[in-house]
């Protein structure tokens, strides 16, 4: 009976690990501040005794393609492949995680046997601190600052300044030219509570980090 | 040759075993279990949230699942690069002034991009209590409180 009970853990075993092994399931790419696109490559091997197929890719976004080594889905025991991403950017800064989950043989739908990350970083050339100022109804109008910090070799200069509320008066102070500035914030009265959207515009050369967005937010106690 | 014998007894009384709970208790339920104890910190059960609470729901699937089955009420702020960010964050910011209360959902518990999308709402520091919902749209969708 032992012998039988083994045979049964050992078919068992066997079943659950018939697939394609990855050598990373993590990737992080460094990307250029004006990279339209990078891409993060995956090295797999079936280290199992049955073939192994690629059943199925999920990427979760349209801005992520995957692709496989000239197309291959079949691999038989101890072949070996490598899954490409390529990943558009669009208007992304900072880091992102993006999730690719793979189905291998009869995985069910809801339960892919492989999950993928590729984590981009995008540099950030327009740095704000803090990103939102906050006064509480009833206190002082007193002003506040949000630093801005460029973080390129290039100059980068602020060139103007858009609130989206006129419950707050603002004022740029050059630090240093192309390198720091301050946005000085005030509010113009203390009893009703409100945001405005500070809309932050530079000459920086590449699109996505031209204007950034900060926050002025009058609060309840 | 018994072993044999016996691994073909196991694999029957297995297959009974598991028909005869088939036919007494129908299909292995699919719906979706939320036990808070194994919940990251910044993750809620929606059975946590209280009925009466103002919340923001943030829905941080595509803008055609978002248009066809959000919660009522619910702003989008997904990672497609494709989408205006920053008009994410204002119109986030907007709201939150009324209602500092966020849970942001994705798909389903296998979905990581609330998570993302959360880290990205406490970064604007507006001073919300921003939380994950265990399970997503589908805890959502099975509790009734999705467009249909």
């Amino acid at each position: 009976m032992k012998i039988a009970i083994v045979i049964s853990w050992m078919l068992a075993a066997v079943a659950h690990a018939a697939g394609l092994e990855f050598a990373e399931l993590l990737k992080e790419v460094h990307a250029a501040p004006d990279a339209a696109r990078v891409v993060a490559e995956f090295n797999f091997t079936n280290h199992s005794k049955k073939p192994a197929r690629l059943a199925n890719s999920d990427p979760g976004c349209s801005c992520l393609k995957v692709e496989v080594t000239d197309g291959k889905l079949n691999y038989a025991p101890g072949e070996s492949g490598m899954l490409r991403a390529t990943f558009e950017m669009g208007n992304f800064s900072g880091t992102i995680d993006k999730n690719i989950a793979l189905w291998i043989n009869d995985d069910p739908a809801d339960e892919p046997s492989v999950k993928l990350t590729v984590r981009v970083h995008i540099p950030v050339l327009v740095n704000l601190e803090p990103k939102t100022l906050k006064w509480v109804i009833g206190g002082k109008p007193e002003p506040q600052t949000i630093h801005i910090q460029m973080a390129s070799e290039k100059p980068i200069r602020v060139i103007n300044v858009k609130s989206s509320s006129s419950a707050f008066t603002y004022e740029v102070k050059t630090i240093k030219d192309g390198k720091a500035y301050d946005l000085i914030v005030t509010p113009v009265a203390m009893e009703v509570p409100g945001i405005s959207v500070l809309r932050i515009e530079t000459d920086c050369a590449f699109a996505k980090h031209r204007a950034q967005q900060a926050f002025a937010l009058l609060q309840k106690p | 040759m018994r072993p044999l014998r016996q691994l073909t007894a196991i694999g029957v009384i297995s297959l009974a075993a598991a028909a005869a709970t088939y036919a007494i208790k129908g299909p292995p339920l699919r719906r979706l279990i939320c036990d808070p104890a194994s919940l990251k910190a910044d993750e809620v059960c929606l059975s946590q949230i209280p009925a009466t609470a103002r919340t923001l729901w943030v829905d941080a699937r595509s803008r055609l699942a978002w248009q066809q089955s959000g919660v009522p009420g619910s702003v989008l702020w997904n990672l497609d690069p494709t989408e205006d960010m920053q008009a994410f964050e204002a119109d986030v910011a907007l709201h939150i002034v009324d209602t500092p209360q966020v849970i942001v959902y994705c798909s389903d518990e296998n979905c990581g991009v609330s998570h993302q999308v959360a880290d990205r709402i406490r970064k604007l520091q507006l001073g919300a209590q921003v939380s994950v919902l265990q399970g997503g749209w589908r805890a959502l969708n099975e509790a009734g409180l999705t467009r249909r």
